[in-house]
C-alpha cells in the first residue's frame, strides 16, 4: 500500500505515530527557536595593532556598532534614524555600519564579559567604570573627531576615565516619575507616588535593579548608589510590599508609553521618549522634579581595543556628534544631546519646559542626581531578583 | 552439505556484521550532535554551578556547593518560585488536556472523512508568529481591550470598572499558555484514540453497553497512555516558561524560567543560574524516568 492509499483508508500504525510526532516536535522546536530569538552579534576576530592604525583606506569597513534600538537601526524610525545619525557617515567613507541591538546596559555588558567585540558600543554612565575594567576598551583621539568642540565640556568630563576620553558622551535624559494628571493628584513631587497606595494598579516600573536605588533615594538613604547590604534588604522590603501596586515592570521604554497613552497606567517611571509622546498626543501630564532631584543620565560611545575600524569609527562617532543628530534626538525621542549648538525649535515648548532643554542649570544637583557607578551591582541585582521573585 | 551451512552461517554473520555497522554508522551522528550540543553544555553547567568553571570577575572561582546549599536549604525565595511554576504548570496541564481531549475524540471517532483536513486547521495558527500571538491576547484581555469593551458595551459592567486581573496576571499567563498548548496535546490524544481497534466499540456496543459506559469504560482506559504522554508533554515544558510571563505576565505572574533568564542575562550570576537550570533539568529527568517506568510508548499507539 502506497502511502496515500493508507492515509485514504486512515489506518495508522507505529510509523504513521512516529511521522506525526516527528512533525509535532519539528513544529515545538521551530516555536522554541523562535522564542529564543537571535541571540548576540558576531564578534570581530581581531587581533589588529593596537599603537598603529592603517588609515581609513586601508580599514575593512562594516563598521559593527553595539547599541540600542532605535539608534540607527531602524526600529522606530527607519528613514529618519539613518537621514540623521549616520548618513554622514556613510556619505563620508562610503561605509554601511551593520547594528546588533542590545536589550539594555546590563544585557549588553554581559554579552561583551562573555566574548564578544565589536566595533564601538553606546553605553550610559553609570557603566564606564565596568566597560573599561574589562579591559577591552580604547580612548578616544578627539582631535580625529571634528565637531567635538561643539559638545558640552562639562558633559565630555563625564566620560572621562583614569584620565582618558574613554566615552563621548552624546545623549542625555532623565529618569522621573512621568503622571496623568487627569487621574493624579499630590501635593508635592516626590519619587514617592511610584509607591502611593491610591493607584494601586496604575503604576509601572521598569523592569531592572535600578529600582533599588530609586527605592534608596525615596526612603532617603546616605548613598542610593552604594548602599549597604542593610540598606539595600531595607528597599527590598520597601519595594516587595510595595509590589502589588503596580501593574507590570516595563522592559522596553515603547511598552510603557503604550500603557500610559491607553491611561492603563497613570503613573511610572519614564524616560524623556515617553514626555515627547505625551505632550505630542496632548495629553495631561506632569513629568515630575522630585524632591530628591531626577536621576539624570548620560550615555556615549565607546571603542573597542581591537577594533580594526579605527578611522571609520572617529567618523561615526562624528556624525552622532552632528547638530543633525542632535535635532533628530531632541525632535523625535525627546533626549538631551551633548551637541551645545543644536537649534531647539524642532521641541515643542511643552517638552523644552518639562525637560528644562532650555535651562543649563537643569542637570545640576539637587536638582539631577546624575546616575553613578554602583561599585555593587551585582549585589543591587540580587537583591533585584528576590523583590521579582516574592 | 557442510559447505553449504558453513557458508549460509558465514554469509548471515556477515550480514548481521554489516547491519551491526550500519546501525552504528547511522546512530554517530545524532549521538555526536547530541554530544557536543547537549551533553558538553550540561556538563558546562553543572561545572558552573559548583563553581569549577568562572567567566567573570564576579564569580567566586572557588568549588564549593554553597550555591547548591542556599538554593535547597531553606527560604531561599527560587525554591518558592520553583513551586509556583509547578503550580501554574500543573493547571495549565490540565486544563489543556481537559480541553483537548474532546478535541482529539472528535478528529477520531466522529470525522473520519475529514479528520486530516481538521487536524491541518488545528495546526494551521502555527504557521504566523509566536510573539504575535501571545501580543493579540494583550489585544484580548486589556483592560480597553476586546473582553472589557463587550462587557461594558452590553452594559454588564461599568465602563471605568473594567475587569483588571485578566491581563499582566498570573491567569493570563495561564490562559495563553493553554490556548498555545492545546493543539499540541490534541495530537498524542488523537493518535493514540485514532488506535483504538473500532471493534472493540462495537463488541461494547453489542454486549449493550450505553455511549457513555462504552466511553468511560472502553475508550478512556485505552486512551489513557496517550493523555498521560499528552500531560507530560505540556507539563514540562511550561515548568520553564519564560517568554508568556515575561510578556503578559506583570508582577504576580514571575515563573521560575524568568529568574533563570535574568540571572543570566542580567544579574551576571551565572552560578546561582547554572544551579537553578540545573535543577530544573533533574527534575524534568526524574519526571520522564517515572513516566518510562509506567507507561510503554508502544501502548500510545496499540
Amino acid at each position: 500500500m502506497t502511502d496515500t492509499d493508507r492515509i485514504l483508508r486512515a489506518s495508522l500504525g507505529r510509523r504513521d505515530v512516529l511521522k506525526y510526532g516527528g512533525i509535532a516536535a519539528v513544529l515545538a522546536a521551530c516555536r522554541r527557536a523562535e522564542e529564543s530569538g537571535g541571540g548576540g552579534g558576531g564578534a570581530t576576530s581581531a587581533t589588529g595593532d593596537a599603537v598603529v592604525h592603517p588609515p581609513i583606506g586601508e580599514e575593512p569597513g562594516g563598521l559593527q556598532v553595539f547599541d540600542w534600538s532605535g539608534y540607527g537601526d531602524g526600529s522606530f524610525y527607519p528613514k529618519e534614524e539613518k537621514q540623521f545619525l549616520w548618513q554622514a557617515y556613510q556619505r563620508s567613507t562610503g561605509d554601511t555600519p551593520e547594528f546588533i541591538l542590545f536589550e539594555n546596559d546590563d544585557a549588553g555588558y554581559t554579552e561583551v564579559a562573555a566574548g564578544s567585540r565589536y566595533d564601538v558600543v553606546h553605553p550610559c554612565g553609570y557603566k564606564y567604570r565596568d566597560w573599561v575594567d574589562l579591559g577591552v576598551m580604547q580612548p578616544w583621539d578627539t582631535s580625529l573627531v571634528s565637531n567635538f568642540s561643539a559638545l558640552n565640556p562639562n558633559l565630555m568630563e563625564s566620560g572621562v576615565v583614569d584620565g582618558q576620553q574613554y566615552f563621548i558622551p552624546l545623549d542625555w535624559g532623565f529618569i522621573a516619575p512621568l503622571v496623568n494628571t487627569d487621574h493624579v493628584d499630590f501635593d508635592e513631587e516626590s519619587f514617592g507616588i511610584l509607591f502611593d497606595d491610591r493607584y494601586a494598579g496604575k503604576i509601572s516600573w521598569v523592569d531592572t535593579s535600578n529600582m533599588m536605588y530609586i527605592g534608596g533615594m525615596f526612603l532617603g538613604v546616605a548613598d542610593p548608589f552604594d548602599m549597604t547590604d542593610e540598606e539595600l534588604a531595607e528597599v527590598r522590603d520597601f519595594l516587595v510590599s510595595k509590589k502589588h501596586l503596580v501593574s507590570f515592570f516595563w522592559n522596553q521604554s515603547y511598552d510603557f508609553w503604550l500603557a500610559f497613552k491607553r491611561e492603563e497606567v497613570w503613573i511610572g517611571y519614564a524616560w524623556p521618549d515617553t514626555v515627547g509622546y505625551a505632550d505630542a498626543r496632548g495629553m495631561n501630564y506632569r513629568y515630575m522634579e522630585p524632591k530628591e532631584g531626577r536621576v539624570s543620565w548620560v550615555c556615549g560611545m565607546g571603542l573597542f581595543a581591537d577594533t580594526q575600524n579605527y578611522h571609520h569609527a572617529h567618523e561615526y562617532v562624528n556624525s552622532w556628534a552632528s547638530t543633525e543628530a542632535a535635532e533628530f534626538l531632541l525632535g523625535y525621542y525627546y533626549y538631551g544631546h551633548t551637541n551645545t549648538e543644536a537649534d531647539l525649535s524642532v521641541v515643542s515648548p511643552g517638552v523644552v519646559q518639562a525637560l528644562g532643554l532650555d535651562d543649563p542649570t537643569v542637570l545640576d544637583p539637587p536638582r539631577s542626581i546624575p546616575e553613578s557607578y554602583i561599585p555593587r551591582r551585582d549585589v543591587y541585582q540580587q537583591y533585584w531578583s528576590e523583590v521579582q521573585a516574592a | 552439505m557442510a559447505t553449504l551451512e558453513a557458508t549460509t552461517s558465514a554469509s548471515a554473520k556477515e550480514t548481521r556484521r554489516r547491519e551491526r555497522r550500519g546501525t552504528a554508522g547511522l546512530l554517530s551522528a545524532p549521538l555526536v550532535w547530541l554530544l557536543l550540543f547537549f551533553v558538553v553544555p550540561v556538563a558546562f553547567i553543572a561545572a558552573y554551578s559548583v563553581g569549577a568553571v568562572s567567566l567573570f570577575p564576579t564569580d567566586s572561582g572557588v568549588i564549593s556547593l554553597e550555591d547548591w546549599g542556599r538554593f535547597l536549604g531553606g527560604g531561599s525565595v527560587y525554591m518558592g518560585l520553583f513551586w509556583k511554576s509547578i503550580r501554574m504548570s500543573f493547571t495549565v496541564s490540565i486544563v489543556v488536556v481537559l480541553l483537548a481531549y474532546p478535541i482529539g475524540y472528535f478528529l477520531a471517532l466522529c470525522a473520519p472523512k475529514r479528520k486530516y483536513v481538521l487536524l491541518l486547521l488545528i495546526i494551521a495558527p502555527f504557521l504566523t508568529s509566536f510573539l504575535l500571538r501571545v501580543l493579540a491576547w494583550k489585544v484580548i484581555l486589556g483592560e480597553t481591550g476586546v473582553l472589557n469593551s463587550f462587557l461594558s458595551w452590553a452594559h454588564l459592567r461599568d465602563p471605568g470598572d473594567p475587569i483588571t486581573w485578566l491581563l499582566y496576571s498570573q491567569v493570563a499567563v495561564m490562559i495563553v499558555l493553554a490556548y498555545v498548548w492545546v493543539p499540541f496535546v490534541a495530537l498524542p490524544i488523537f493518535v493514540s484514540l485514532d488506535n483504538l481497534d473500532p471493534s472493540l466499540l462495537e463488541a461494547a456496543g453489542d454486549l449493550g453497553a450505553s455511549r457513555w459506559r462504552t466511553f468511560v469504560r472502553v475508550t478512556l482506559p485505552l486512551s489513557l497512555p496517550g493523555v498521560l504522554a499528552a500531560f507530560l508533554f505540556v507539563f514540562i515544558p511550561t515548568i520553564g516558561e519564560f517568554v508568556t510571563p515575561t510578556l503578559v505576565g506583570g508582577t504576580s505572574g514571575y515563573m521560575y524560567g524568568n529568574a533563570i533568564q535574568d540571572l543570566f542575562t542580567r544579574g551576571l550570576d551565572w552560578q546561582t543560574g547554572s544551579v537553578l537550570a540545573l535543577f530544573l533539568l533533574l527534575v524534568v529527568a526524574g519526571l520522564m524516568a517515572l513516566f518510562g517506568r509506567f507507561v510503554q510508548v508502544r501502548s500510545v499507539a496499540a
